[in-house]
C-alpha cells in the first residue's frame, strides 16, 4: 500500500509550557491526507489552525505525537527535518510580505535555491512555477514590489510551488481579495492540483471557499478535531458548525431554514446550482404525486 | 521565543504603586538608582533591599515576574562576580593557585556588586511594571519640557517613543511570521558563521523594512485624519497631580537615603 | 431627503507616478457626482481597484481632487485651512486595525483624537467612556491593542473617531482583514451607531452580504459609479454587478436563477419565497 503523503499521530502543542498558564494550543489530533488529496481545515480563529499546520514542515515541533511526512518521521533527524521543509510547502497567510529579492525571478528562485539544485533546474522550476501560479512571464524581470496586491500574491505562491513540494499547505490563500479574485485564485490552485498531482491542504474559514475545492474537511475547534469528513457530510451539519462560530455559506442556511420548515430538500448543499436543481427537484417532486 | 521578553513590560494593575503619580514614581526610581551607588556596607544595601521588597509588595506584581526581569541578564551578573572573584584580593585567602587568588575581600566585592546590580535591575524594572508606556513618556514630556526653552521638540520625542512603544509587539509578531515564511522556503537562519547568518538575515529584514514603512505611512494617515498635527493645542484627558501617597513615597525614599548615609557611617564598607 | 453633508461635483483624480515611462495614468476616479446626505448608510461597493478606497480618502480633505470639487459640510476640501475642520467633520477607520492604533492602552487611543481637538480633559474622559461603552469595548479599556482581537481592534478604532463627534465615519474596507465573528462584532457596531446615534456611515466594501443592510448602495467600476439605489435596486441587475467583477448575495442569486420575481436579500427572505414556490406552507 502506497504510504499516506502526511500523517499526523496524537500531535499535541502547548503553549507556555510548563508555567501555570499553560494552554493546549493543539490537543490529541491525529489526520491522515493521502497522496493526491484536497484536504480543507477549517477552523475559528484561536481554534490551532496555524499552530497545527506549523507542524507539518517542522517549524514548531510537537510536544507529543508525530509527524509523518511520505512514510517518515520528520523529527528522526536533522536530514528528515531539512527535507520535509522541501516536500511540504507551506504558504502562509498574506505570503505576499515574504517577498525580498530584487526581481520576481530570483523571488521564486529562492526555494529551488536553498535545495542547491543546480541552476537549469532552478529555472525549470522557476518557470513553471510562475506558469502554474499564473504570474505573468513579462512580471518575471520586475521588482515584486512595483506588482499589483494580487499579483505579489501569486508570486509568493509561485515561491513555494516551485520547491515542488510533495504536499502544498496554504494558509488562508484567498485572504482580503474582491470576490473575482477569490474565485480566480480557487481555481488556480484547483488547476494546479489537477496538473501535478500533488496534495493540496488549504486552511481557511470560508465554508465556500473549502467547499469549491476540497475533497475532505476536517473541522478544528478548541484546539481538537470536532468533524471530519466529505465536504458533504461535514457542511450537512451546519446547526454545529455555527456554534463552533464558523459561518456556513448562506445557501446552506437557506436549505436548513427550509428543513426546518418542513421542506425535505438535502441539507448539504453549498452551490447555488445544487440548490435550484434541488429546489426544482423538489417542486416537481411534489407535482408527481 | 522573542516574545519572552519581559523588559519594559507594564504589568496590568490598581495597586498603590500603579496609582502614584509617574513624575514621582520616575524620578524616585532615578534617586534610588543614583543612591544605591552610594551604599558603602551591606547593611545599607540591605536597607534599599528591604525598601524594594516593601514596594513590591505594595506594588502586586507577581514576585516570579520580577524574576523575570533579572533573567536576561543572569549572565552579566555571574560575569561580574568571577571578575570580582579574581580581582580584588584582600583579608583571608581561601584559595590560591598560579597568580588567581580567592580571598574573603574578593567573594565579599562580588556579592555586593551582584545585589547591587540585581537592585538596580528590579527598581527599574519595578517602574516599567506599574507604569504604562503612556504615562511613562508622558512623565518624561513632562519633566523634560523646561528644556523647550532650548527649541528641543520634547513632545515629538516623547509620540516618537510612544510610538516605538506601541509597535514593539506588533514588529516583534511580524518578525516571527517573516521567519517562519522564509524558513518554509528552506532558508537556514539559525545555522552557519556570523557572516553566513547575517547574510542569511537579509530576506527577513527586507520584508520587515517595507512592511515597517507601510505601516509608517497608513499611521501617519491615520494619525492626520484623527487632527493631529503635533503638540501644539493639545490637552491631556489624564491630568497628573501630586497626591498625599506621592508625598508619603517621597518621604520614605528621603529616609530611607538617609538610612543609607548613617549606615554607610556606623558599618565597615565593603568597597 | 434631508440636509446634504457630503458632495462630489464632477470630481476625477489621478494618482501622480513618479517614473515618466510609465503608462499615462488611469484617472483613479473619473467624473464622479455623488450627494451623501445626512443620517444616510452608504455602502461602496467595488473590486479591487474600482477607486472606491480613493472615494473614501477624499471624504476628509486626505486626498484632493485633481478636477472637480468635493465640498463637506458647506467646505471645499481644496481649501487647505479647511482640512483640519472638515476632520473634525468626517472621522475615518482604516483596513488594518494594527496600522491606526496610536497608543499602548485602549482608552488612551480612544483619547488621541479629542486631546489633539484641544478638548477639556474631563470631557475627554466622559467622550471616552461614552465611546467605549458604545462599541462596547469598556471592560476592556485598560488593555493593551496587541492582546485584543482583530475585530475588538477596529472597534477600539471606531471609538476613536466616535469620541471625536464627528457626523460622519467613513470605513474604508473595515472587515477585510477579519475572521466571520470580528465582522460581525464590527458590522453590527456600525449599524447600531447609524441608528442609535444617527452617525453619517460611508461604508467601503466588496463583501456583498454587507451591504444588504444598507440604506443605499453604489457600485463602481474604473473610477466612475455604475450602479446607484437601494440595496434591492442595485442587486436586482445582477448582470451589471456580475460585470463589475463582484457578485450578488446567495439568497438572491438563488431565487432570480428560481423565477421569483421579487428581488430577495437575506435567508430569511429567500425560504419565504420558496416557500410559496412549493405552494405555500407545507
Amino acid at each position: 500500500m502506497m504510504a499516506p503523503a502526511l500523517e499526523i499521530k496524537n500531535l499535541t502543542h502547548y503553549y507556555y509550557k510548563g508555567t501555570k498558564n499553560q494552554i493546549a494550543a493543539v490537543e490529541n489530533v491525529s489526520l491522515t491526507v493521502e497522496k493526491g488529496e484536497t484536504l480543507g481545515i477549517i477552523g475559528h480563529t484561536g481554534s490551532g489552525k496555524s499552530t497545527l499546520i506549523s507542524h507539518f514542515n517542522g517549524l514548531l515541533k510537537p510536544d507529543e505525537g508525530e509527524v509523518i511526512v511520505d512514510g517518515k518521521n520528520i523529527f528522526e533527524n536533522k536530514e528528515t527535518l531539512r527535507q520535509s521543509r522541501f516536500k511540504v510547502g507551506l504558504c502562509f497567510q498574506y505570503p505576499e510580505y515574504q517577498l525580498f529579492e530584487e526581481t520576481v525571478y530570483k523571488d521564486i528562485a529562492f526555494g529551488p535555491k536553498n535545495m542547491k539544485l543546480p541552476s537549469e533546474e532552478i529555472d525549470r522550476r522557476v518557470q513553471n512555477a510562475a506558469k502554474l501560479a499564473g504570474v505573468k512571464q513579462e512580471l518575471l524581470n520586475k521588482s515584486p514590489f512595483d506588482l499589483s496586491g494580487g499579483e505579489k500574491r501569486r508570486a509568493a505562491i509561485a515561491g513555494v510551488m516551485s520547491m515542488e513540494p510533495e504536499v502544498l499547505v496554504l494558509d488562508e490563500p484567498a485572504a482580503g481579495l474582491d470576490p473575482a479574485g477569490r474565485l480566480d485564485l480557487i481555481k488556480m490552485i484547483r488547476h494546479y492540483r489537477d496538473v501535478t498531482g500533488c496534495t493540496v491542504i488549504i486552511v481557511s474559514h470560508s465554508m465556500e471557499d473549502i467547499a469549491r475545492i476540497a475533497d475532505r474537511v476536517c473541522v478544528l475547534a478548541n484546539a481538537k478535531v470536532a468533524m471530519h469528513g466529505t465536504v458533504k457530510e461535514v457542511y450537512s451539519k451546519g446547526d454545529e458548525l455555527r456554534s463552533m462560530g464558523l459561518n456556513v455559506p448562506e445557501i446552506t442556511r437557506i436549505m436548513l431554514m427550509l428543513r426546518e420548515k418542513g421542506i425535505d430538500v438535502p441539507a448539504d448543499i453549498y452551490s447555488p446550482d445544487d440548490a435550484v436543481s434541488a429546489v426544482r427537484n423538489y417542486i416537481e417532486g411534489r407535482r408527481g404525486v | 521565543m522573542i516574545s519572552e521578553i519581559t523588559i519594559g513590560q507594564y504589568y496590568t494593575g490598581d495597586s498603590l504603586l500603579h496609582r502614584m503619580d509617574p513624575r514621582m514614581k520616575f524620578d524616585l526610581t532615578f534617586l534610588l538608582v543614583v543612591f544605591v551607588f552610594a551604599c558603602k556596607s551591606f547593611f545599607s544595601l540591605a536597607l534599599v533591599a528591604m525598601f524594594t521588597l516593601v514596594a513590591i509588595l505594595f506594588s502586586s506584581v507577581p514576585l516570579k515576574m520580577i524574576l523575570r526581569s533579572i533573567k536576561p541578564i543572569v549572565i552579566i551578573i555571574l560575569f561580574t562576580a568571577v571578575l570580582n572573584i579574581i580581582y580584588t584580593t584582600g583579608g583571608e585567602t581561601y584559595f590560591k593557585w598560579r597568580s588567581i587568588e580567592i580571598t574573603e575581600k574578593g567573594i565579599n566585592t562580588a556579592i555586593f556588586m551582584a545585589v547591587r546590580i540585581i537592585l538596580l535591575v528590579v527598581i527599574s524594572s519595578l517602574l516599567t511594571y506599574t507604569t504604562t508606556p503612556t504615562s511613562l513618556t508622558d512623565a518624561i514630556e513632562r519633566l523634560l519640557s523646561p528644556l523647550s526653552v532650548f527649541h528641543i521638540k520634547v513632545h515629538t520625542l516623547a509620540m516618537m517613543m510612544t510610538l516605538a512603544l506601541r509597535f514593539i509587539p506588533t514588529l516583534i509578531e511580524e518578525i516571527d511570521r517573516i521567519m517562519n515564511a522564509q524558513k518554509a522556503r528552506g532558508a537556514e537562519l539559525e545555522t552557519g558563521g556570523l557572516i553566513a547568518r547575517s547574510k542569511a538575515l537579509v530576506p527577513v529584514f527586507i520584508p520587515l523594512m517595507v512592511s515597517s514603512f507601510r505601516r509608517a505611512y497608513e499611521l501617519a494617515f491615520a494619525m492626520t485624519c484623527r487632527c493631529y498635527t503635533g503638540g501644539e493645542g493639545r490637552t491631556r484627558m489624564k491630568q497628573m497631580k501630586l497626591r498625599a501617597r506621592d508625598f508619603l513615597a517621597l518621604f520614605t525614599v528621603i529616609a530611607v537615603i538617609a538610612g543609607i548615609f548613617v549606615l554607610n557611617h556606623f558599618f565597615e564598607a565593603v568597597i | 431627503m434631508s440636509e446634504k453633508l457630503i458632495e462630489f461635483r464632477n470630481v476625477t483624480y489621478i494618482y501622480e507616478t513618479d517614473e515618466e515611462d510609465e503608462a499615462p495614468s488611469v484617472p483613479a476616479l473619473d467624473g464622479v457626482n455623488l450627494t451623501v446626505s445626512k443620517g444616510e448608510f452608504l455602502c461602496v461597493l467595488g473590486h479591487n481597484g474600482s477607486g472606491k478606497s480613493t472615494l473614501a480618502k477624499m471624504c476628509n480633505a486626505i486626498l484632493e481632487p485633481t478636477d472637480g470639487e468635493v465640498i463637506v459640510a458647506g467646505m471645499s476640501t481644496k481649501e487647505e485651512e479647511n482640512g483640519d475642520l472638515i476632520r473634525r467633520k468626517v472621522g475615518m477607520v482604516f483596513q488594518n486595525p494594527d496600522n491606526q492604533i496610536v497608543a499602548t492602552i485602549v482608552e488612551d487611543d480612544v483619547a488621541f483624537g479629542p486631546e489633539n481637538l484641544g478638548v477639556e480633559p474631563s470631557e475627554i474622559r466622559r467622550r471616552v467612556d461614552e465611546a467605549l461603552k458604545a462599541v462596547n469595548m469598556y471592560d476592556l479599556r485598560l488593555r493593551q491593542p496587541h492582546n485584543l482581537s482583530g475585530g475588538q481592534k477596529q472597534r477600539v478604532a471606531i471609538a476613536g473617531v466616535l469620541a471625536m463627534q464627528t457626523e460622519v465615519i467613513v470605513l474604508d474596507e473595515p472587515t477585510a482583514m477579519l475572521d466571520p465573528v470580528g465582522r460581525q462584532e464590527v458590522l453590527s457596531t456600525i449599524h447600531k451607531l447609524n441608528k442609535e446615534l444617527g452617525i453619517t456611515v460611508i461604508m467601503v466594501t466588496h463583501f456583498m452580504e454587507e451591504a444588504v443592510d444598507a440604506d443605499r448602495v453604489i457600485v463602481m467600476n474604473a473610477g466612475r459609479i455604475v450602479l446607484d439605489g437601494t440595496p434591492r435596486e442595485v442587486f436586482s441587475n445582477t448582470a451589471a454587478v456580475k460585470s463589475c467583477g463582484l457578485d450578488v448575495p446567495q439568497s438572491t442569486e438563488l431565487c432570480s436563477r428560481l423565477g421569483v420575481k421579487r428581488t430577495v436579500l437575506t435567508a430569511q427572505e429567500a425560504v419565504e419565497e420558496i416557500i410559496k414556490l412549493c405552494g405555500g406552507v407545507v
